[in-house]
């Protein structure tokens, strides 16, 4: 459990501390990250994007890391309960959540869970527990959640955070087809994390796994350990490969975990495992996960699961809920309705 | 002094020695012809040179180069790290046969065993070095070590065994080192001190069988510390395959064990190519050569029957996910490599040369059987990595994209060919260096050994240097006053 600790710590710190540096190269951010996807456009704040946003480079980033490891060891060692609190409040003291109108008849699903975001969080980190919930009834298999999340995170062509399976039942005159959105888990007991060498990747504090992408060393083994194929390697590759020039969009810089990384040359993420992390750097600012914003049926939910108030709380006490692979025991946090 | 060569070797030998002060192989009583002497380094240069670019390409461009996608990840150059390892582990634990577990009878092929084993585990850690996604952050195993991962557990673990085998391999040459330390000259000598690592060899008979009596005595220590370490060393490697519940080929208990008998089989094999051809050409050569091909027929038996438990069992049910690898194993996309490279010439072939009345007591077939499965083994371990893959992991997760990345198929590219034949290249080349420049046949302890029908004079290391020197006379003899050994 210290370990958790340490890492949140770390974590929190690294959120908290991140700030441009005078490093080799600097990306410009697009103007307009959120891609059009709708409601949250316009009730969600712009990203603070005022100063251009460097990329860290790997130097910057290692002493980053050394420094927060052992802020976050001596954090972890002298830090009481209400100084944690106190920090955390005081982060969210400078989120500036939109005030959201009160719940009306009729009203767009989104809302009611944005709300119950923005409730959420108000809580510290470790009282979160994130989870999602998709009503398989209600997925065409239109597949603008994989479209989404790939636009969001900046992917390159092979990796996938939420692909959607097709499957077919039945024999003719009775054939039906159905769709299976596979976002990752976030296990509770996930098998990816024990088999990291350099635990570059661990359970967060608020349910959702993340891989640390200045550790981890690309070994791969994570991705084999995964039962339901989450993971996805960065092979170093472009959409634009075998087009005349590089396309801008392939530079476009990734914001996953509240960082700002191209993809250049064979620095993270090139040669790193990636995954669906519930759109951790969009949660944290109070905005859904691309996939939840963008579903086209209302089919995919997302929220906390430790507040009985929420949305996703009164969906996973149906009696149709199910998640996959359950004999293996690694409880995941992404629920099924079937 | 007796020697236990024929008169022609005695005379070729000493002709050699007198010729050329600088004949460091005197062991091998027939000189390989010049041209064949040439072509095999010049074939090795060449391949270590096409290596050497392919590992630079590999690390500009990085894993690109390569054929895995993100469902099958691991490929030809973890087949290669592992069955490196399992050669390396292999060969250590047949070494601990003879300094271990007393069987003297092999003593011969000792040295050659440790060096084998050395020269393994480093190509076994330069493959799985290439194979990161971010092979300069290596070090962090080291410094961010996480104790629920067995690959973190291995890397320590071969550091412990490295450690191990050298400090081994040095107590047994040691004072073979020191002595062509004093008798040669030039860049051989400066090898020499370096690797002897100063050490000076006591002159005088009774202090020389204290010594080598003290560093017998530690040999066996380490070995006996090495036979756990080695079983943990591959074992483990084992394990990093045998614990991901996502793969069901994998996820048995089966699998460390078949891990080890393949290490076994393979080492044994090694030892057999290796002593066969090159090893000391004396009465005993054939006897070593047939023993240790024993041992290679057994451990190749024991894998067939693992082999036929993990197939016939599974065989046996219908579990789709189960069933759909050992199909393609057996009859799909893999059955080349299993009923080839794994059953034809890493078991078949092997037992045929061994056993079959024409060729079984002729060193060289033995040899070439050996030669036959330890080629046939890489494909055992292919066959053990990445059929494993092939299932997707949810059905329907191999068409959601038609993409190379994406895909379940996997047959190495070029760079992984050219990348792998020529890292073993790179190992297989110093590697024969070293066989020809160690002292991995004689002992100098061999002048020590009629003592009494000297009269008691006092031995030293004579000048002359037509002194037979093969290793395991000292034992036939009982000096005076030595403790067993």
């Amino acid at each position: 459990m210290e370990k958790y600790v340490q890492q949140r710590e770390v974590w929190d710190r690294m959120a908290d501390a991140f700030q441009p540096t005078e490093s080799q190269t600097s990306v410009e951010p697009l103007a307009d990250r959120s891609g059009g996807a709708g409601v949250d456009t316009q009730l969600a704040p712009p990203p603070a994007q005022s100063a251009p946003i460097n990329l860290v480079g790997r130097r910057e980033a290692l002493q980053h890391m050394t420094q927060n490891v052992l802020a976050g060891l001596t954090l972890a060692l002298w830090s009481s309960q209400p100084r944690e609190a106190q920090a955390a409040a005081s982060r969210l003291e400078t989120l500036e959540l939109p005030e959201l109108p009160p719940p009306q008849p009729g009203e767009d699903v989104l809302m009611r869970m944005m709300r119950d975001l923005q409730r959420a969080l108000e809580k510290p980190m470790e009282q979160r527990r994130w989870i999602m919930v998709i009503d398989l009834r209600k997925c065409v298999g239109c597949h603008a959640c994989t479209i989404a999340c790939v636009a969001e995170n900046a992917l390159p062509p092979g990796v996938l955070y939420r692909p959607v399976m097709e499957e077919e039942v039945g024999t003719y005159p009775h054939v039906a087809r159905r769709f299976l959105p596979r976002p990752c888990l976030q296990c509770a007991n996930p098998p990816c994390v024990p088999v990291c060498p350099v635990h570059a990747t661990w359970k967060g504090a608020d349910g959702i796994v993340v891989i640390d992408y200045d550790a981890c060393i690309g070994c791969r083994y994570c991705i084999t350990a995964c039962p339901y194929g989450a993971r996805s390697f960065d092979f170093g590759e472009y959409h634009s490969d075998n087009a005349p020039h590089r396309a801008e969009y392939d530079m476009v810089a990734s914001p996953e975990y509240g960082q700002l990384r191209g993809r250049q040359g064979r620095q993270s993420p090139v040669g790193n495992a990636r995954k669906c992390h519930f759109c951790k750097h969009r949660i944290e600012k109070g905005m859904l996960p691309q996939c939840v914003t963008t579903c086209i049926g209302r089919a995919t939910f997302f929220g906390d699961a430790n507040d009985s108030a929420n949305l996703v709380s009164e969906l996973i006490a149906s009696p149709n809920v199910m998640r996959l692979k359950e004999e293996l025991g690694t409880e995941p946090s992404a629920y099924y309705l079937i | 002094m007796e020697y236990n060569l024929t008169s022609d070797e005695v005379t070729h030998q000493s002709g050699a020695w007198r010729t050329d002060a600088n004949t460091i192989a005197p062991h091998l009583t027939t000189q390989r012809p010049r041209w064949m002497q040439t072509l095999f380094y010049g074939s090795l240069a060449v391949l270590s040179i096409i290596g050497l670019i392919a590992l630079g390409v590999r690390m500009v461009e990085g894993l690109k180069v390569t054929t895995l996608t993100s469902p099958m990840g691991w490929g030809m150059w973890v087949a290669f790290y592992i069955y490196f390892i399992g050669l390396s582990a292999g060969s250590f634990l047949l070494s601990t046969l003879i300094y271990v577990f007393g069987m003297e009878q092999y003593e011969k092929a000792g040295r050659m065993a440790l060096l084998s084993a050395l020269f393994a585990l480093v190509a076994g850690m330069l493959f799985v070095w290439i194979d990161l996604g971010h092979p300069w952050r290596f070090w962090y195993v080291f410094t961010r070590w996480n104790y629920t991962s067995v690959l973190a557990w291995e890397v320590i673990a071969y550091g412990f065994y490295i450690t191990v085998l050298a400090s081994e391999l040095w107590l047994l040459m040691r004072c073979d080192l020191a002595d062509l330390a004093l008798r040669t000259t030039g860049w051989r000598r400066w090898f020499y001190r370096v690797v002897s690592l100063g050490f000076r060899c006591p002159q005088q008979q009774s202090e020389y069988q204290y010594c080598h009596t003290q560093s017998m005595r530690r040999v066996k220590t380490l070995g006996i510390i090495g036979v756990p370490v080695a079983i943990i060393v591959h074992g483990g490697t084992g394990s990093i395959f045998a614990v991901v519940l996502a793969k069901p080929y994998w996820y048995t208990g089966l699998f460390p064990i078949i891990f080890l008998v393949s290490a076994l089989a393979s080492g044994a094999a090694l030892m057999t190519f290796l002593y066969g051809f090159f090893g000391r050409k004396d009465e005993e050569h054939f006897a070593i050569t047939r023993g240790l091909a024993n041992l290679m027929l057994l451990f190749i038996g024991i894998d067939l029957i693992l082999i036929a438990a993990e197939l016939l069992v599974g065989l046996y049910g219908n579990i789709p996910e189960h069933l759909e690898v050992y199909h393609a194993l057996l009859f799909g996309q893999f059955r080349y490599t299993f009923w080839i490279g794994q059953m034809l010439v890493g078991i078949l072939i092997p037992i045929l040369l061994v056993t079959l009345p024409r060729m079984r007591h002729n060193p060289f077939w033995l040899g070439l059987g050996g030669l036959s499965a330890v080629i046939g083994i890489v494909a055992v371990r292919f066959n053990l990595v990445v059929p494993a893959y092939i299932v997707p992991m949810l059905p329907g997760l191999d068409h959601v994209i038609n993409q190379p990345r994406w895909a379940y198929s996997y047959f190495p590219s070029f760079w992984e060919w050219a990348s792998s034949i020529g890292g073993v290249a790179l190992v297989v080349l110093p590697f024969s260096i070293m066989f020809r420049l160690l002292p991995l046949f004689h002992e100098i302890g061999e002048q020590f050994k009629d003592d009494e029908d000297d009269g008691g004079t006092a031995d030293t290391i004579p000048v002359v240097p037509e002194q037979s020197r093969v290793i395991g006379q000292q034992f036939k003899q009982d000096v005076g006053g030595a403790t067993n050994v």
